[in-house]
């Protein structure tokens, strides 16, 4: 395969990913913002997904269209859903003989959709719920038809290295970001409405009161999101799948380039596998995090130099 | 003329050949077509132009326009009426088509090899000197099989007698053939049955036999050649069509940066290091297929993939150095070169064509230039072009001083009338002016001919100039089996 088109692939499965995934921690933010107002920020969000100075997140945090507006459609901000999506459609018209003709047509679709302005409408004025489940549907639409029409051939095994790096960083991010905001005066075991945010915004909640049924513990929680393998949004979960997507690249790869990126994701996969973390210590867990989150920036940078010809 | 509303608000314009009807009323070809649509409300052919579009535009059968750092999308416009083609008329089209890629052919040989068609004086020396698409480059290089002229494009146009004159050859990379197949494929989604009843000839078997002589052209090179589509990458307007053409073939769609020459063998390189490539359909221009011999400034190019082709090392289509036989100076003596090659009669016409670089004729044009097109000889799109018909007097000096300036980079053509077709605009039968572009594919066993072509529409209303570029449109094309 062309390293430009394993490339473009990869970084078209990256931006899908980070859509869906900065979507859903929207919703569940702009959820709480109507529900928990007592300890609700946008300031974080605006942080990880814009790109505003100090003053002008002072300006707007407590404006919630002009939040939604800037972290979903603002074209000029190129952390924006809108931005990701245009560039996943930009990559995916690049490497348009690479894919199926059904996966171009439902990122093309995807595109035109988030340009609507009945989605701007709907986001800005209307049910903000609502716009970005309509534009969360997509997101599924595409992961489904990547599944049911592309060949398993490289082009997956990129497709997926990417889906899964990228949610291995959000997932660490997300825990950093919302783990911060956890109260940990209440640790017993009612239930504290950080936790469930974290868990809507990972998609865990229903998993995580049917396996605990009901026992709220920041262990717990942590237990799932980091190391729950049947959960598909854990930490754990997310490496597993990028060392199986890779080991399918054994044969379409050089040695020496399949060496170094083995060892790479073989160290932090098994890093966080024979990790141990409970929730007393918040600070051990956010550097621990951090270290993850350099690690696998690490891994790509380490593709981008073996395998995309970018040394 | 018709009790069909439809029908009847359509206003044919006087002395132009219309496509769809002639003094008697309907052209046969036309009738069972009109028959199927005269009954339809006229919110039905709106919903169908509606649907049209969003199938274009779903289906990112567009190209970019990008302005301010975004991307606007824009779809070739489509209109839905399809522009019909006897059987008999096709079979004269393709036959002179065939005639004259054969004549060209040999030219391009005959010019970059023994030139006898310059010592037998057919053709002046100093016009082929003075043409820069003349590659001196190319000269003494043996291309595959002898075949330069791959693929073309050739622009035909009808008069008011309805007959049909070849306008350009367009040897280089011409494009549109991506919108013959998706026109086509739009078509059968919004008028079901009608392509089968009408007895259409099938335009989907372009890619394969294109496929077919490319993988031809590496014969006895290697039993699995590798051939490649190469693209200038998205920021180029036929971008869609390179993705459409590699995808219907299963080539790869690779970028100058994706190819590199060692050894004067050209590799691609891929996530396990670099692969050998045989045969490379390209769609970048000669100037900026190689930074080495040609424009150095290029980036889109492969420095190093002239040498390569030269050793024969690798096939590159279309070959370099087409742009003399597409020159339109060098175009005037297409006929000549048809007797002389072929010892045969033309069988398409060649509309006249004036060179300014003679005095007499310069005069000629200069006194009726209101009945004169003049064009520049080695622009294409519509570009460097003057419609004397509709030219103000301050373009006509500014032409005239150019033309005194520089004589050898300007023809003139006096000016056809192009056809008129029936279209779909605002809710009402318009006539707007058409040309046809045929797409030919030359390979070692012959020149093959898919029925069918793009029809340009001039969309804007009086104008004569299709180009996508200046305002055009597209239809469908249909080329009517035998009864």
């Amino acid at each position: 395969m062309l390293s430009r088109v394993a490339d473009t692939i990869y970084w078209l499965a990256r931006y899908m990913e980070r859509t869906q995934s900065m979507l859903q921690v929207i919703r569940t933010n702009y959820i709480a913002s109507q529900d928990e107002i007592r300890y609700f920020s946008w300031r974080p969000l605006l942080y990880a997904y814009g790109e505003l100075t100090s003053t002008e997140v002072n300006e707007i945090e407590r404006d919630t269209p002009r939040v939604l507006e800037h972290l979903v459609l603002d074209k000029l901000n190129s952390a924006s859903a809108y931005s990701n999506i245009m560039q996943g459609r930009e990559n995916a018209r690049a490497v348009q003989d690479h894919i199926t003709k059904e996966v171009w047509q439902c990122l093309n679709d995807y595109y035109h959709y988030v340009r609507d302005n009945e989605v701007a409408q709907q986001v800005k004025l209307g049910d903000p719920v609502s716009g970005i489940d309509f534009l969360m549907r997509n997101s599924l639409l595409f992961t489904g038809t990547v599944k049911n029409t592309m060949p398993r051939d490289e082009s997956y095994a990129y497709i997926n290295i990417g889906k899964f790096l990228e949610r291995a960083i959000q997932t660490a991010d997300i825990i950093r970001i919302k783990w911060s905001g956890v109260s940990y005066d209440i640790q017993q075991s009612i239930e504290t409405p950080e936790l469930r945010y974290l868990l809507y915004s990972l998609f865990g909640y229903e998993l995580f009161v049917k396996t605990y049924k009901g026992n709220f513990s920041p262990n717990n929680v942590l237990q799932m999101i980091l190391y729950n393998t049947y959960f598909p949004h854990s930490l754990l979960y997310s490496l597993n799948q990028i060392s199986r997507y890779f080991e399918r690249l054994k044969e379409a790869s050089l040695p020496e380039s399949y060496e170094q990126l083995e060892f790479l994701i073989g160290k932090v996969k098994n890093e966080v596998k024979y990790s141990h973390f409970t929730a007393d210590d918040p600070e051990q867990l956010n550097n621990f995090l951090l270290q993850m989150r350099d690690e696998l920036y690490g891994v790509a940078t380490a593709f981008s130099k073996y395998y995309f010809g970018n040394s | 003329m018709n009790e069909n509303a439809l029908l009847r608000s359509y206003q044919e314009q006087p002395n132009v050949w219309d496509e769809m009807f002639n003094l008697e009323g309907i052209r046969p070809e036309y009738k069972k077509f009109v028959a199927a649509i005269e009954n339809l409300a006229s919110a039905e052919m709106t919903r169908k132009d509606e649907l049209a579009k969003k199938l274009f535009m779903s289906q990112g059968i567009t190209f970019t326009v990008y302005s301010s750092g975004e991307g606007i999308e824009k779809i070739f416009p489509f209109d839905i009426i399809p522009r019909i083609i006897k059987n008999e008329e096709w079979k004269h089209i393709e036959s002179g088509i065939k005639q004259r890629l054969k004549a060209l052919n040999i030219f391009l040989k005959d010019i970059y090899h023994q030139q006898f068609i310059i010592k037998d004086g057919i053709i002046p020396a100093s016009l082929i000197y003075s043409c820069p698409q003349f590659l001196r480059e190319m000269v003494n290089v043996d291309v595959p099989f002898d075949v330069y002229t791959h693929v073309a494009g050739v622009d035909l146009i009808r008069d008011q007698d309805g007959d049909f004159y070849v306008l350009e050859d367009n040897l280089r990379t011409p494009s549109g053939v991506s919108y013959m197949l998706e026109n086509r494929s739009i078509t059968y989604r919004i008028f079901p049955d009608l392509l089968p009843k009408n007895n259409v000839q099938p335009v989907k078997d372009y890619p394969d036999i294109l496929f077919r002589n490319l993988r031809a052209l590496a014969d006895g090179r290697s039993s699995d050649p590798t051939v490649v589509l190469l693209s200038p990458g998205i920021y180029n307007s036929a971008y869609f069509e390179h993705t459409t053409l590699a995808r219907l073939m299963g080539i790869r769609l690779v970028e100058g940066r994706d190819l590199i020459v060692h050894n004067n063998f050209v590799y691609m390189k891929t996530t396990k290091g670099l692969k050998q490539v045989d045969v490379i359909y390209r769609r970048v221009d000669d100037e900026f297929l190689d930074p080495l011999v040609f424009r150095p400034d290029s980036a889109l190019g492969v420095p190093g993939i002239y040498s390569a082709y030269r050793k024969g090392n690798v096939a590159i289509v279309n070959a370099m150095g087409n742009g003399v036989a597409d020159d339109k100076a060098v175009y005037a003596y297409v006929p000549d070169m048809i007797r002389y090659y072929l010892n045969e009669e033309p069988i398409l016409k060649n509309v006249p064509t004036y060179q300014m670089a003679d005095a007499d004729k310069r005069k000629l044009v200069f006194d009726n230039m209101d009945k004169m097109v003049i064009k520049r000889t080695n622009e294409s799109g519509g570009y460097g072009m003057l419609i004397g018909s509709s030219a103000t007097e301050e373009q006509m000096e500014s032409f005239k001083k150019a033309i005194t300036e520089d004589p050898r980079s300007f023809i003139a053509q006096p000016i056809i009338s192009l056809s008129s077709t029936p279209c779909y605009i605002n809710g009402v039968l318009q006539p707007r002016r058409v040309d046809l572009r045929p797409f030919a594919l030359c390979g070692p066993s012959g020149i093959d001919i898919v029925p069918g072509g793009l029809t340009r529409v001039a969309l804007k209303e009086g104008s004569l100039v299709v180009n996508s570029s200046q305002g055009g449109g597209s239809k469908d094309t249909w080329v009517l089996g035998a009864d």
